[in-house]
């Protein structure tokens, strides 16, 4: 049955005279029962797409020049018009007839409501005839579906006693209160990690069917899209260039970026040949431990410590990428951190080129700086926004003593920017005139003006799309491989080390439970964790693609 | 973002941070007012002997050309005009803003030792010599500058009271009344400019300086040293600045410059609260440990990478420090405790309550001056808060 149809939807950002179109001219059609996947790089206008379905875009912002939304229900066959709907009608549809669900956990629901008060709320609006009780038991209910260990007393509770995964459950709970017809879900699973992500993949799945409801999902992950949906578009630049069943787009891609977005996964990128390595031993980690003191009562006692790295040991080769796996919170950025001395060390022994710098002062640390480098996590804030790129590359030099004078370093800097495929007029640019992509690559250049012998990558492809990621990681790979630069990937995507990584470490509460060459432990894990941080997110290689539905 | 845009963007110069706020700050009307206000003070206050005195500005006695107010320009009057040229002569040099700065200061610096050393006017000064000899018809010729009276000249043998409401005398013109000494109240405003200006900046630079630095340390280090930090903020902000005012000049006399360190020194704590908190946030930031992990110097770390970017909430903050000094200054002249001779908006106005009949006059224009500059410094507080916040700046342009 059809549930909800767009029709030649487009929309417009902008305001005072000067539109610029997000969202062309799309058309799709969801059933119930069916769950349609939208996927796209950042940009591309899914989320615009799903919120003008919720009448959610400010109109002073937006406007649809053309298109119609059509709702399909019980009580209206021919269609509830959503699009300029007015306020009434549309705070009707919410929540009641299309529920929407958020990316963060962390801040969709609101910190000072306890849990059962906010689930409540819905009900008292879209079920104004339901007595105190009635509402109780369909809390309760609701929680007990989307599989929250103890109601009774968790809606006493406030948000921030729960974890992100919880958190989300209790959103899915929240939207699927009033048993609505049709689930918008915005990317509810990318903040989340890859355990957490399946299960409640899993719970959504389950609870649609449960249900019979439509849903449409918004992801730019393929792996999701596997997993989960019927039928996927995919969107590029506001435009949705290919529809169909999901086997079917997944395994025979027709369109052009389609195809280069699924060759762009890191799983199924070329494997570049690569050089033989000697064993030259480039950094030791024996027996390290960060603990945080707690401290408790007025005199501050300590009255225990959180251990957040517990005695590991691994150590790091020339020319070698070894990749550090683990889910959040298990310590594996603080070990980086410890490493490059930025924090430190509770216990153990960190030896650079055989030299043991755990216990160096912060000024015999200096010199030995140039060394070790570290590429972070968020490309939003690795480079000083203050700065034209230029100095964030020669400062450092100038302070290592490399170069002569200025004009020399200027030279070498842009040589650094040509190798990570920089235009050289990047250098009197500032660091918001560039996209995470590039940012990402000014970083890695601005790592490597030192000529440092170990690198240090915090995630630092996670917030960046396929394709992006793609070039990086090719880059890194390359860069590693004519410099023999060692290199700590700390990472949790499994595409990502099984292309990248010829080691790798599986992190799990501030201890290794796993380790080995990256081959071995992909294709026959020993501890049980790793198998499940394995089997979370699918890899989309040729074989699991067979295994997809039509 | 299509490519199309990135190209198009990438073509275009880039423009650093501090034009860009600039450019923004321009756009909003409610700065343009302010800095237009403050800009008519400053070349009010630079030109002030030239606006008001009651020397000659050139004069033709016995066929002998001389000008007895350039002879009569004190040390002060050098230092206000070089400052002004320093600043014409930087605006167009192409330089980072602090290094500008830097130098500007060190210049005036420079040329007040000069100037002190060298600009000897004459110490005894017969303000009246010059109109008994106009009458007298000695001069051939004569020009005076628009308000042909100086701040101190004193025409306590005119009228019988000195206090006269604007153009009630025949004779003379005062556009805006003399004071209870006879003295021309345009002229007095217009030389009390500059301690406006003055102790509003010199104050409020001070406890730039000194927040600043205990405020980053606080930030970045935190620990022991934030703890050591808070607790001095604490005590420095129970302290009654306008109290400490008082009995500091009860004890030591009042002198302008002594009111421009108590402020500054009394007012440093809310700075070092912006910064504090400012760092503490950066100091997470991943450019801050990649620059850590550089190995660069902390004096790098701290006002080359941290401190730029925790600018924005200082800058707000100063501006409404400056019109709270200004304030400070004119409260302490109202009660009486200001300055004797030298003229101040605040001294004037408490001229006007003293004497037994209300003389409005001694109210609205002073009053007026202090109401307009502390409300201009807080307009342009107001639009620099929105220039240097990127969200309303975005919000803007979409």
């Amino acid at each position: 049955m059809k549930l909800l149809e767009i029709k030649n939807l487009s929309t417009d950002l902008g305001g005072e005279g000067h539109w610029q179109s997000v969202v062309k001219n799309i058309s799709l059609t969801i059933e119930s029962g069916q769950t349609y996947c939208l996927v796209g790089e950042s940009g591309s206008g899914k989320s615009v797409t799903a919120l003008s379905m919720m009448g959610l875009l400010p109109e002073t912002k937006f406007r649809h020049p053309s298109g119609s939304i059509k709702l399909f229900t019980e009580d209206s066959a021919a269609g509830l018009e959503l699009l300029g709907a007015d306020y009434d009608l549309m705070r009707s549809v919410r929540g009641g007839k299309i529920a929407m669900i958020f990316q963060e956990p962390m801040t969709s629901l609101n910190p000072v409501q306890t849990i059962g008060d906010q689930l409540d709320e819905a009900l008292q609006i879209h079920r104004p005839d339901w007595s105190v009780s009635q509402r109780k038991d369909r809390i309760l209910a609701a929680l007990k579906e989307v599989l929250i260990p103890d109601p009774e007393n968790r809606i006493k509770e406030y948000p921030h006693r729960l974890s992100g995964g919880q958190r989300q459950r209790v959103m899915i709970a929240m939207a699927l209160i009033c048993e609505p017809a049709l689930l918008i879900a915005d990317e509810p699973t990318t903040a989340l990690d890859v355990t957490v992500q399946a299960e409640i993949l899993k719970l959504m799945g389950d609870l649609q069917s449960r249900y019979g409801m439509g849903m449409l999902f918004i992801t730019h992950d393929f792996g999701v899209v596997a997993q989960i949906a019927d039928k996927v578009g995919v969107m590029r630049h506001g435009e949705l260039v290919e529809t169909g069943n999901t086997g079917d787009v997944l395994r025979n891609p027709q369109h052009g970026y389609t195809q280069s977005l699924i060759a762009a996964l890191p799983e199924r990128l070329q494997r570049p040949s690569r050089p033989e390595k000697g064993h030259q031993t480039l950094l030791e980690v024996n027996d390290v431990a960060v603990h945080f003191p707690v401290r408790r009562g007025l005199l501050r006692r300590v009255v225990d410590h959180f251990r957040a790295v517990d005695g590991v040991s691994f150590q790091v080769n020339a020319g070698e990428i070894v990749a550090l796996v683990g889910e959040s919170g298990c310590g594996k950025t603080t070990l980086g951190r410890a490493i490059l001395r930025l924090q430190d060390v509770t216990d153990g022994q960190i030896l650079l080129n055989g030299q043991d710098i755990t216990h160096l002062s912060a000024k015999a640390m200096r010199p030995l700086r140039r060394q070790m480098q570290v590429v972070f996590q968020d490309p939003g804030s690795s480079l000083n926004p203050r700065l034209p790129i230029h100095t964030s590359l020669v400062e450092p030099m100038r302070v290592q003593g490399i170069g002569a004078n200025d004009s020399e370093r200027t030279e070498r800097a842009a040589a650094f920017l040509q190798r990570v495929e920089m235009p050289t007029n990047s250098l009197w640019r500032y660091p918001h005139e560039f996209s995470g992509g590039q940012r990402q690559r000014l970083a890695i250049a601005r790592a490597l003006v030192l000529e440092p012998k170990f690198i240090l990558c915090d995630e630092i492809t996670s917030a960046l799309d396929v394709s992006v990621q793609a070039g990086i990681l090719k880059l890194l790979r390359q860069l590693v491989d004519e410099d023999n630069i060692g290199m700590l990937f700390i990472t949790h995507n499994m595409g990502v080390v099984d292309y990248l990584a010829d080691r790798m470490l599986v992190m799990h509460k501030a201890k290794f439970v796993e380790s080995g060459d990256t081959e071995s432990v992909m294709q026959a894990p020993q501890c049980d964790y790793t198998r499940t941080l394995l089997s979370a997110v699918p890899r989309l290689d040729d074989e699991y693609l067979a295994s997809v539905g039509p | 973002m299509t490519e199309q845009q990135l190209s198009s963007q990438q073509s275009q110069p880039s423009k650093p941070w501090s034009h860009q706020v600039g450019i923004a700050l321009l756009k909003r009307h409610s700065a343009r007012i302010g800095l237009l206000w403050i800009g008519i003070l400053v070349i009010i206050a630079t030109f002030s002997p030239f606006l008001a005195s009651s020397h000659p500005l050139y004069m033709v006695m016995d066929g002998k050309v001389s000008s007895p107010l350039l002879m009569h320009l004190s040390a002060q009057d050098w230092v206000w005009l070089a400052a002004f040229s320093f600043v014409l002569l930087l605006v167009k040099w192409s330089r980072p803003l602090w290094q500008k700065l830097l130098l500007w200061t060190g210049l005036v610096i420079v040329s007040a030792l000069v100037a002190n050393a060298f600009a000897s006017p004459p110490t005894l000064i017969i303000y009246e010599q010059y109109r008994e000899m106009q009458a007298a018809g000695q001069l051939d010729k004569v020009i005076y500058a628009p308000i042909p009276y100086s701040a101190k000249d004193y025409l306590r043998d005119y009228a019988n009271t000195g206090v006269e409401a604007p153009l009630e005398a025949t004779e003379r013109t005062h556009w805006l009344g003399t004071d209870e000494n006879g003295a021309d109240v345009a002229s007095r405003m217009i030389h009390a400019s500059r301690i406006a200006l003055g102790i509003g900046f010199i104050a409020t630079g001070i406890a730039l300086v000194i927040g600043t630095i205990i405020g980053g340390l606080m930030g970045y280090f935190s620990g022991i040293v934030d703890i050591i930090g808070m607790r001095l903020v604490e005590i420095f902000e129970a302290i009654p600045t306008l109290f400490l005012l008082l009995s500091f000049v009860a004890f030591f006399g009042r002198s302008i410059y002594m009111m421009m360190v108590i402020i500054g020194i009394t007012a440093w704590s809310g700075y070092a609260r912006y910064v504090r908190a400012e760092f503490l946030k950066l100091r997470q930031q991943d450019f801050v440990q990649a620059a850590v992990a550089c190995g660069l110097p902390l004096r790098s770390i701290l006002f080359r990478h941290m401190l730029p970017n925790g600018l924005a909430p200082l800058l707000v903050a100063t501006s409404f420090g400056v019109a709270s000094a200004i304030l400070a200054e004119a409260t302490l002249s109202f009660l009486g405790l200001g300055l004797i001779d030298d003229p101040s908006w605040g001294q004037l106005l408490n001229q006007a309550v003293q004497s037994s009949t209300f003389n409005w006059w001694l109210a609205v224009f002073p009053g007026g001056a202090i109401f307009m500059t502390v409300f201009a410094y807080n307009l342009l507080g107001e639009a620099l808060r929105d220039a240097v916040d990127p969200h309303t700046n975005r919000s803007r342009q979409a």
